[in-house]
């Protein structure tokens, strides 16, 4: 019975992923052009992050407060924090998309296979950015689904699970959140000041 | 079945052998290379033993455990080109393992419920076959649940060979399991299903194949970076600034 129920479930996750690939290749969905990627990104205030992330702050508040302000001043900061690595999730995205556009854009011939060693500079810079970006989504991901449980369910509030303290989320799948989102503004800012000077203030303002 | 019809993956699949030699596959992809050498050596074996009962029963059972074992292969160095360094991680090292045991406790599992007409060697090959489409729709479906998710590029030659794979793999589990319901009265239409379904996987091949792939200097490839490889590039990032 239960091998029936997973051999369904298995089918349909593979006819679902089929009609996903097929929407990618009659849309040649996800595609962004180099010309409209720093108005789709949404401004990180890293220092904000900081200081959500400061375990100083949290023993401070911890200290100062009942245990139930504690624990609703704690949902208020992990909305907060959610909201800025929903942020970072969206914009490394976005700069990843960016990179497939700076490739499709260095290698559109069918020539590439002819010189696989020759790698551009706009190319090499595509490449670091992506990495960075993957970097960043994957802390992204792992954050926003530990703080989207512990928002659904507050386990802490019937002494279930200790609180959460947001610094313990300075560090997810081995990638340091903030420091590894600065290090994208860097590549990103490398990159665009090589390849999109003109963009490269508007970037700043937005990431 | 008419016998023309029954060989027209193995026509396609010629074709996809030459346009496999153009592209040098071999280097990048290796075993799916041997893999359509194969399908095209057991396709002409088939051909050649079709009039011979005993030979042909022989040829094609071997040919199947063949397909198994390849198939399996195939997968494995999709999930290493696609997840990259990530697949060398200590976790990363699990996924592999974890897939093809899940794959093949399923097929075990069918087995029990739904036992395979053959008996012998050929009906293990059987569970073999049906344990390798799991591990195919299970691969297919995972990668692709990564390009939303993670922003993977889909048109390289890893996501191309496993959507061939996790297109035939998901239409035969469907059929098979359907089979199971309906009895004998599926088995024509399970053959012709089998078949289509072979031939459209063969062709999204050739399609991905047409292409060359867009990220083939070093390190541009688009996958998921190792830890090590993370922290080396962020100090020399640091450093730089």
């Amino acid at each position: 019975m239960f091998s029936l129920i997973f051999t369904w479930l298995i089918i349909a996750w593979g006819t679902l992923a089929c009609i996903y690939m097929l929407r990618c290749a009659w849309t040649r969905f996800p595609r962004r052009d180099l010309d409209d990627v720093v108005h789709f990104l949404h401004p990180v205030d890293l220092s904000l992050a900081e200081s959500l992330l400061d375990p100083a702050t949290d023993f401070a508040l911890r200290w100062n407060s009942t245990p139930r302000a504690y624990r609703e001043a704690t949902r208020r900061r992990m909305r907060l924090y959610l909201e800025l690595v929903r942020r970072m999730s969206h914009n490394s995205r976005v700069l990843i998309e960016y990179g497939n556009a700076i490739m499709r854009r260095e290698c559109p011939s069918d020539d590439l296979m002819e010189s696989p060693h020759e790698k551009s500079a706009a190319a090499a810079l595509a490449s670091e950015l992506q990495h960075a970006a993957i970097s960043v989504r994957l802390y992204a991901l792992l954050v926003m689904a530990r703080l989207r449980l512990r928002l659904w369910f507050p386990l802490d509030a019937i002494g279930a699970l200790p609180a959460l303290q947001l610094a313990q989320l300075r560090i997810a799948g081995e990638v340091d959140g903030p420091k590894s989102y600065d290090e994208l503004k860097a590549t990103a800012a490398a990159a665009f000041d090589q390849l999109q000077p003109a963009d490269l203030p508007v970037l700043v303002r937005n990431m | 079945m008419n016998l023309f019809l029954r060989y027209v993956p193995l026509c396609l699949l010629a074709y996809l052998f030459w346009v496999l030699l153009r592209r040098k596959a071999y280097r990048t992809c290796p075993c799916f290379f041997i893999y359509v050498a194969f399908g095209v050596a057991a396709g002409l074996a088939r051909f050649a033993a079709h009039n011979y009962h005993g030979s042909y029963f022989a040829t094609y059972w071997i040919t199947e455990a063949g397909y198994d074992v390849l198939g399996i292969l195939v997968m494995y160095e999709v999930l290493r080109a696609a997840l990259g360094n990530l697949t060398r991680s200590p976790w990363g090292r699990l996924i592999f393992p974890a897939v093809l045991v899940a794959g093949i406790g399923l097929s075990f599992a069918r087995a029990q419920a739904a036992p395979p007409q053959a008996v012998g060697m050929p009906s293990y090959i059987v569970i073999g076959e049906i344990a390798v489409r799991f591990v195919q729709v299970l691969i297919f479906a995972g990668l692709v649940t990564l390009v939303p998710i993670l922003g993977l590029r889909w048109r390289q030659y890893s996501f191309g060979i496993a959507t061939g794979f996790g297109v035939y793999a998901t239409i035969a589990l469907l059929t098979t399991t359907k089979y199971s319901d309906f009895g004998t009265r599926f088995k024509l239409l399970w053959g012709w299903t089998s078949l289509v379904a072979y031939s459209l996987a063969v062709l999204i091949w050739i399609w991905f194949f047409s292409v060359p792939e867009k990220n083939e200097t070093p390190g541009s490839k688009l996958s998921a970076p190792s830890p090590g490889v993370l922290k080396e590039y962020k100090n020399a990032l640091r450093r730089m600034r």
